[in-house]
């Protein structure tokens, strides 16, 4: 029997009745949520008896005021069998900095630099990950730009970051208060003070 | 954990002791970020020992522009252009991805007629073509052959004229949108690529005079930086990295999206996965792709260039002089966008740098809630420590050419 994204969920709700939260289908994609705790064994499962070779990728979504906060995403495809599939599980409890969700390295290797990103960029760390470290971020960076609460355009830096002399033992987003230094406030004012029904080229 | 310590920790130890007492001396070595044949800016962190690489570690991260998380807060339409700066050579098969994305949220996907389809299947060959030119000419400069170069960009030049042509842009057209094409096909675009298709066969075995047989060039790629298929299966590699390691595999055989069902070409492989292998078969794409690319002139059918849906695409121009409601919908759609359903969707399409795969969650609003963009680049940079240990430090070099990596798409 040839093995379909649709026959995989229906043999992963018979094999693991206690791992599924749920299955979604939309668009015609099968996307099972797992339990955390359950996310390996039935990795493994999907790997050595379905042939799910391939980790495509993962990547995670910050819901921000869902609990449990982040779903962790992987995207898997069976090379022989040419079907794919979603798997979600998950994480982060109320007010908790680093959620933790078990590593697929010991499955597929690729995986690797993909959780690496995931907690580069949201702070989820991967119990049982080899060689878990910043990837696109600077080493030294304290914040996960993808969290939905980091603002856009980033935390004020007390200086431009080539010069040298920021304090990185103060975390830029820590309170209220602005780093930014006397010279580039004023040159914000001035630019916020232009007065809009200026005629170009004429003095004020 | 501050950077000196991390970089000892990776960084085997200088001076391991044998048990007869000798010494055997490793250095540490930087290559990159400023290096020439690094394609970019990555980063290598090599321990050698004498000639040969112990150990290769990857620094990436240095062109990270945040793409994601700046997609989070443009419109559907504005996040196009920033799928054009990720693999900055090859702006149209990224569009071409996140328009199917777009398009399967949406659920218009019925919608595309075929003269679409197919200008787009056109159109991604010829940037296919375009970036295998690229990585010829910049590959074979690595390895000493400077004339190449010289060769490829002449010929890619008339691609980029032909995408000037239609979309008034060289690099980055943004050309392919959600709905459709950003503007008609120009009267002599059908003469144009005619023009580049009758002259690039002879430049491709122009091409394969220089290189295939040539002693030079097999010595210094034949049975360098093998990888196994299991490897590059493992490992998530995809495209002619893939491919090269003997692997039959390609999304648009696999999962036909855009009309590739229409068309015919073949997969090509290599059998050792060795630098010479994926070499070879992207000289093959390269003649797969002009093609395919005949073949959609050829059928080219005739039809709208976009969508008749004013939610999603515009109106012709002259309607909005002329209609109230046209002019309402061009307004609304500049101003807001539209308003994908709740849901989830990931589009894999083959790039030329292999598995290219948009993953957009949309909340109901205008804005997309989270596009992850899987770089093909990410991915098979990701073996380059496997292939390259144990080799020369200069073979370095050709590995780092042979996986044809684009820092834009790796760090994002």
């Amino acid at each position: 029997m040839a093995i379909t994204a649709t026959s995989t969920v229906a043999m992963v709700r018979e094999k693991f009745p206690q791992a599924v939260l749920e299955t979604v289908d939309f668009r015609g994609e099968q996307t099972i949520v797992l339990l955390p705790g359950h996310l390996v064994t039935v990795c493994a499962y999907l790997q050595k008896n379905l042939r799910y070779n391939f980790l495509a990728t993962v990547t995670a979504v910050d819901w921000l005021e869902r609990v449990p906060r982040y779903d962790v995403v992987y995207h898997l495809l069976s090379i022989p069998n040419q079907s794919e599939l979603r798997l979600k599980v998950r994480a982060g409890e109320r007010g908790e900095e680093h959620p933790s969700v078990p590593t697929v390295t010991g499955i597929w290797p690729g995986a690797n630099w993909y959780e690496r990103e995931v907690y580069d960029l949201f702070g989820i760390t991967f119990a049982g990950h080899p060689d878990l470290r910043r990837i696109l971020m600077p080493m030294d960076w304290t914040t996960y730009p993808l969290r939905k609460d980091y603002p856009l355009a980033g935390f004020d830096l007390p200086e431009p970051h080539w010069g040298g002399q920021v304090p990185y033992d103060i975390d830029p987003g820590v309170g209220s208060q602005t780093l930014r230094t006397p010279y580039s406030r004023e040159l914000n004012e001035s630019r916020s003070k232009i007065n809009p029904n200026q005629e170009p080229g004429t003095e004020k | 954990m501050q950077r000196q310590d991390i970089e000892t920790q990776y960084a085997i130890e200088d001076s391991q002791s044998l048990e007869d007492g000798q010494r055997i001396d490793t250095m540490t070595i930087n290559m990159g970020p400023q290096h020439p044949s690094t394609h970019g800016v990555l980063r290598l962190i090599l321990t050698i020992e004498g000639e040969t690489v112990v150990k290769a570690v990857p620094d990436i991260g240095f062109l990270h522009t945040g793409i994601e998380k700046t997609a989070e807060a443009k419109t559907y339409h504005q996040a196009l252009v920033l799928t054009d700066r990720m693999d900055y050579l090859a702006p149209l098969n990224n569009n071409l991805g996140y328009s199917l994305a777009v398009e399967k949220l949406l659920g218009i996907e019925d919608e595309i007629n075929d003269k679409i389809k197919y200008v787009r299947v056109l159109l991604a060959e010829l940037q296919r073509i375009a970036s295998h030119l690229v990585w010829l000419g910049t590959h074979a400069l690595d390895l000493g052959a400077m004339s190449v170069f010289l060769y490829c960009f002449r010929e890619r030049e008339m691609i980029l004229d032909i995408f000037e042509e239609i979309s008034g842009v060289r690099m980055m057209t943004s050309y392919i949108c959600p709905g459709g094409l950003q503007a008609d096909l120009t009267p002599t675009f059908d003469d144009t690529v005619r023009a580049f298709t009758s002259i690039f066969p002879d430049r491709l075995q122009e091409y394969h005079d220089l290189l295939t047989n040539n002693q030079l060039w097999t010595e210094r790629t034949r049975g360098v930086a093998i990888l196994s298929a299991e490897d590059a299966i493992a490992y998530g590699a995809s495209g002619p990295v893939l491919r090269g390691s003997n692997v039959v595999w390609d999304i648009r055989k696999a999962f036909p999206y855009s009309g590739y069902e229409k068309f015919e070409f073949d997969i090509p492989v290599g059998t050792n996965g060795d630098v010479y292998d994926r070499y070879l078969v992207r000289m093959l794409e390269m003649g797969q792709s002009l093609n395919i690319v005949n073949q959609a002139l050829e059928g080219m059918p005739a039809g709208a260039h976009r969508v008749s849906n004013p939610k999603i695409a515009p109106p012709p121009r002259w309607q909005i002089t002329g209609s109230m409601e046209a002019l309402i919908h061009h307004f609304k759609l500049y101003t807001e966008g539209y308003r994908p359903p709740k849901g989830e969707v990931y589009v894999r399409t083959e790039s030329p740098k292999g598995e290219l795969g948009f993953y957009i969650v949309s909340d109901g609003s205008a804005k997309p809630y989270r596009m992850h963009v899987r770089g093909a680049s990410f991915a098979n940079l990701e073996v380059l420590p496997l292939m390259v240990e144990g080799l020369f430090l200069s073979d370095v070099v050709a590995a780092i050419g042979s996986i044809d990596i684009v820092l834009g798409e790796v760090d994002r």
